[in-house]
C-alpha cells in the first residue's frame, strides 16, 4: 500500500510542482478573459461608424425624436438626412455615407422602403436606423406606451419547479454551462496527456523495467491513474476558485455579471459526471500508453479517444437549440460524449432524472471496463518493446497465449 | 544527384506505405463528400430532410401557450391567430395547474406594472433560455398589437419596414452578407492551407529528428552528404504534401461546382481556375520556407520532444493569420490584410484567404509570390548551412536562441 502512495505522490509532484504546470493552470482563466474581450472587440468592430444617410419623403423623421443610444460595445452610427436621392447618391459614391434609405411618401400605409448601397451595410447600422424610425413613429402614442415599445421587453425564463430562473438579458448566465463544460474538458484533455506521456516515457527509457522489480503492476497503474486524477482535480479546483472570485468581485463593477449565480446544481452534476469521466479517460490513456512503443504513436492513438470527447463542443449550437432532440439525447448517454453533452443540456433544459442516472451509470460502467482493460494491457505490454501489443491479445482469455 | 534520388524515394515509399497517411489525405475529402451528399439529398428529397429534422429537432411539443394578465392588457387577438395558440388563465395557480396537466407548453405572466418595467415572466416545463427567446416572439407581437390599440400595420412597422428593396450600386456582383459561404469559403481555404503546410513541415521535422535520435543519421552520414540528405527529404516530402493539396483543393472545387446545380449557388462562389495555380504556387513556396525551418530544428535538437517545444517559435507567423482570420475575411482588401498577405512568412495562408474572398488585384499575389520565393531561397540556404555533420551528430540541448543564431550562421 505504501508503494501505491509513493507512485501517486511521485506522479502528482513531478507535474504539479513545475513551472509548466503553473503556466497551464494560469492560461485557462487568462484565455477565458481573452475570449470575452475578443467577443466585445468583435461586436465593437462590427459597427461601421460611417454615417447612414436617408431621404425621407413621408415626413415621419421630421418629428425630431432620437432613438436611445445603442448598448455598448455596439457604437452609435450617425444618421444624416438628404434632400434628394441625387445628393445621397453623390455622398454614397464619395464614401461619406455607408448606405442610404429612401422612405416613400406612403410609408405608414405600405410599409415599403428602399436601401441603396455599394457594400451591404452591417446589421448594427440597419438596426439603429430602424430604432430611429420607431422612435419617430411612436411620437403620436401615449408616452408610457411609446416608451415600452421602444425599450422592448425583458423575458425572464423560469423552470416549472422554480429551480432555475434567468433573464434573457443576462447572456453571461446563459453562457455559464458552456464555460463549465469547456473547463472540465480541457482538464480531462491535459491530464490524460500527462498520463500517456508518463507511461510511454518510462517504457521508452526503460525505467519501467527497474520499477517492476519493486512495485506490482497493479500498484503502479493505480498509483499513476489516481495521481493523474488528483492533478486534474487540482486544476479544476484552482480554476473554479478563479472563476468564483472573478464573479464575486466583478459583480460589483460589471453590469453583465450581476445576474450570474454560481450554479450549485450544475456543479454537482458536473462533479458526478466528471469523476467517472476522468477515470475512464485516464484508464484509456494508460492502456494506450502500455500498448504502443513510442510517444508519437501514442499521441496518434489517443487522438482517437479525444475526438469523440470534443464532438459535443463542435455541435454546441445544436445542443443549445434543441437539447431534447434524439441525437443529443443519444450523445448524452454515450459514455465518450456524455460528460460535455450532459452538462450543456442541463443548462438549457430540464433533463429527466432517468437520463442523468443512466448517463452516469453507463459512464461508471465504462470507466470500470476501461480500468480492467488498462490493467490487462499494462501487465501484458509494459515490458514489451519493438512490437506493438495487439488488442486481440488484450481481450484474449486470461492465461491464454495469443 | 543519384543519392538525392535515393533519399527522396525512401521518404516517399515510407510515407505512402503508411495507412495513417492515406487516412488523412483521403479522410477529409471523403467526409466532405459524404456531408455534401447528405445535404444535397436533404435539399431535393423531402423524406431525407424529414429524417434529419427528426433526428436533430426537438421532439414534437404542445403548441398552446397560456397567459396570465391581471392588468387586462390583452383585449384582442390579431386576425389569423390560431384559436388555441394562446389560452387566458385568471391567475397563476390555474396556469400552473394547466402546465402540470400538460395542456400548455408554458405560460406568460404579465405583471401589473408591465408597462413600466417591461418584465414578462415565462414559465415552461422545458426550461430553455435559448429556445424561449425564439418562442416568445409570437406573444410579444400580440402584446405589441394590443398596446397599439390593434393597429396591425403600425405594430409591425415597429420592427422596421415591412419590405425593403435593396439596390446595390456595386459594379460587380457581390457575395451576399447573409450567405454562410461568404464566410466559410475563405475560412475553409485558410484552414486547408494552414493544416497542409504545417503537417508537411512537421513531417520533415519528425523525419530528421527521429533519424537523429535513433542514430541512423550517423550511419547515413557515411555515404550521403548532409545537403543531399536535406534536398532529398525536402523534395520527397514536398511531393507528398503537393498530393495532399491537390486532393483537398480539388475536392473542394468539384464540390463547389456541383453545389452550383444542387443548391443554386451564385457564380460569385466559384473559385476561378487561376486559384488552383495560385494554391500550388503558395503551397510550394510556403512549404519550402517552413519545411526548411523545421528541418533546421530537427538538425539541432537532440530528440523529437525537445524539437517540438521550440516548434512554436517557428510556426508562430503561420498562426497569426488564423488569429486575424475575421479581419482577412471581412476586409480582404484592407490595409491590414494586404500587409499580412504580402509579408512573406504570413503570405502563404493570408494570400490564399484573400484570393478565396475575392477581388485581389493581380499584382499583389505576384508580388507576394516573388517576395516569398526570395525568402524561401534565403531560408533554404541558411538551413543548408546548418545541415553539417557537426550539428547533426551533436547532442546539445536546444532553445529558440540557439536556433536563430544557427540560422544566421553564427553558431
Amino acid at each position: 500500500m505504501t508503494k501505491f502512495w509513493q507512485v501517486l505522490r511521485h506522479e502528482y509532484t513531478r507535474h504539479v510542482f513545475q513551472r509548466r504546470f503553473l503556466f497551464a493552470l494560469l492560461s485557462v482563466p487568462f484565455l477565458i478573459l481573452v475570449m470575452i474581450g475578443m467577443i466585445f472587440l468583435m461586436v465593437g468592430m462590427e459597427t461601421d461608424t460611417t454615417p447612414m444617410g436617408y431621404v425621407d419623403y413621408s415626413g415621419i423623421l421630421s418629428h425630431g425624436r432620437t432613438a436611445p443610444p445603442p448598448e455598448p460595445p455596439e457604437r452609435p452610427v450617425p444618421m444624416q438626412a438628404f434632400e434628394s436621392e441625387q445628393a445621397a447618391e453623390t455622398a454614397l459614391q464619395a464614401g461619406e455615407i455607408q448606405a442610404y434609405y429612401i422612405i416613400p411618401e406612403d410609408y405608414t400605409t405600405s410599409g415599403k422602403a428602399e436601401l441603396v448601397y455599394i457594400k451591404e451595410p452591417r446589421y448594427a447600422a440597419r438596426g439603429q436606423f430602424y430604432d430611429l424610425l420607431l422612435a419617430n413613429l411612436m411620437a403620436d402614442q401615449p408616452p408610457e406606451i411609446a416608451n415600452r415599445i421602444i425599450e422592448g421587453n425583458e423575458i425572464i425564463v423560469r423552470a416549472a419547479d422554480a429551480s432555475q430562473e434567468v433573464s434573457e438579458n443576462d447572456f453571461f448566465a446563459v453562457l455559464m454551462p458552456i464555460f463549465t463544460g469547456i473547463i472540465f474538458i480541457v482538464a480531462i484533455a491535459t491530464t490524460s496527456g500527462y498520463l500517456l506521456q508518463a507511461v510511454v516515457e518510462e517504457k521508452e527509457n526503460r525505467t519501467m523495467e527497474i520499477m517492476v522489480t519493486s512495485v506490482s503492476p497493479t500498484q503502479l497503474m493505480a498509483g499513476k491513474i489516481l495521481g493523474d486524477i488528483a492533478i486534474g482535480l487540482t486544476q479544476l479546483v484552482v480554476w473554479s476558485i478563479f472563476i468564483a472570485l472573478g464573479i464575486l468581485i466583478g459583480r460589483d463593477h460589471l453590469e453583465f455579471l450581476q445576474g450570474v449565480q454560481i450554479p450549485i446544481g450544475q456543479l454537482a452534476l458536473a462533479a458526478g459526471l466528471m469523476i467517472p469521466a476522468f477515470i475512464m479517460n485516464a484508464a484509456f490513456m494508460a492502456a494506450v500508453g502500455a500498448t504502443v512503443t513510442e510517444a508519437r504513436e501514442g499521441q496518434q492513438v489517443s487522438g482517437l479517444f479525444m475526438l469523440p470527447i470534443w464532438i459535443p463542443y463542435m455541435l454546441i449550437a445544436l445542443i443549445m437549440e434543441s437539447p431534447n432532440s434524439p441525437i443529443v439525447v443519444a450523445m448524452s448517454l454515450f459514455p465518450l460524449t456524455a460528460p460535455l453533452t450532459m452538462i450543456l443540456r442541463a443548462g438549457f433544459t430540464t433533463v429527466p432524472a432517468w437520463q442523468i442516472i443512466a448517463s452516469i451509470g453507463l459512464l461508471s460502467l465504462t470507466a470500470l471496463g476501461a480500468l480492467w482493460l488498462a490493467g490487462r494491457a499494462f501487465r501484458l505490454g509494459m515490458l514489451r518493446y519493438g512490437q506493438r501489443l495487439r488488442w486481440k491479445e488484450v481481450f484474449a482469455r486470461e492465461g491464454a497465449k495469443a | 544527384m543519384n543519392k538525392i534520388w535515393i533519399v527522396l524515394k525512401h521518404e516517399l515509399i515510407t510515407l505512402l506505405s503508411r495507412p495513417s497517411y492515406w487516412f488523412a489525405i483521403l479522410g477529409i475529402p471523403l467526409l466532405a463528400t459524404v456531408a455534401y451528399a447528405i445535404a444535397a439529398r436533404a435539399n431535393t428529397d423531402s423524406s431525407t430532410q424529414e429524417v434529419i429534422t427528426q433526428l436533430i429537432g426537438s421532439p414534437r411539443q404542445i403548441t398552446s401557450q397560456g397567459y396570465v394578465d391581471p392588468g387586462g392588457l390583452i383585449r384582442l387577438l390579431p386576425e389569423g391567430t390560431p384559436p388555441d395558440l394562446l389560452i387566458a388563465y385568471p391567475d397563476e395557480n390555474a396556469a400552473a395547474q394547466a402546465l402540470a396537466d400538460g395542456k400548455i407548453a408554458g405560460y406568460y405572466l404579465l405583471p401589473v406594472d408591465y408597462v413600466q418595467t417591461g418584465e414578462i415572466i415565462y414559465t415552461s416545463a422545458d426550461y430553455n433560455p435559448i429556445a424561449a427567446q425564439g418562442n416568445s416572439a409570437q406573444f410579444e407581437w400580440i402584446l405589441q398589437y394590443n398596446l397599439l390599440e390593434g393597429d396591425a400595420l403600425l405594430a409591425s412597422l415597429a420592427y422596421g419596414p415591412v419590405e425593403v428593396k435593396q439596390v446595390s450600386l456595386a459594379p460587380e456582383p457581390q457575395r451576399e452578407e447573409d450567405n454562410p459561404l461568404t464566410y466559410f469559403l475563405p475560412y475553409g481555404v485558410t484552414m486547408i492551407f494552414y493544416i497542409v503546410i504545417l503537417s508537411a513541415a512537421s513531417l520533415l521535422l519528425s523525419s530528421v529528428s527521429k533519424e537523429k535520435e535513433n542514430r541512423i543519421l550517423e550511419i547515413l552520414m557515411v555515404s550521403v552528404t548532409p545537403r543531399q540528405l536535406l534536398a532529398g527529404k525536402i523534395i520527397g516530402l514536398g511531393i507528398v504534401g503537393l498530393l495532399q493539396v491537390g486532393f483537398w483543393v480539388g475536392t473542394g472545387r468539384i464540390l463547389l461546382a456541383a453545389g452550383k446545380i444542387t443548391f443554386n449557388l451564385p457564380d460569385v462562389f466559384q473559385l476561378p481556375p487561376s486559384f488552383l495555380v495560385w494554391s500550388l504556387v503558395f503551397f510550394l513556396l510556403g512549404y519550402a520556407v517552413y519545411a526548411s525551418l523545421m528541418a533546421g530544428l530537427g538538425a539541432l535538437a537532440p530528440n523529437l520532444r525537445e524539437a517540438s517545444q521550440v516548434t512554436i517559435v517557428v510556426i508562430m507567423p503561420l498562426i497569426v493569420p488564423m488569429f486575424l482570420i475575421n479581419m482577412l475575411i471581412e476586409a480582404p482588401n484592407g490595409i491590414g490584410s494586404t500587409i499580412l498577405s504580402l509579408f512573406p512568412l504570413t503570405a502563404p495562408v493570408a494570400m490564399m484567404t484573400r484570393l478565396a474572398a475575392g477581388g485581389v488585384p493581380l499584382w499583389q499575389p505576384v508580388l507576394a509570390a516573388v517576395l516569398l520565393a526570395i525568402t524561401a531561397l534565403l531560408v533554404v540556404r541558411a538551413v543548408a548551412g546548418m545541415f553539417r555533420a557537426q550539428t547533426l551528430l551533436s547532442g546539445q540541448p536546444l532553445n529558440a536562441r540557439i536556433f536563430f543564431k544557427a540560422l544566421l550562421g553564427k553558431a
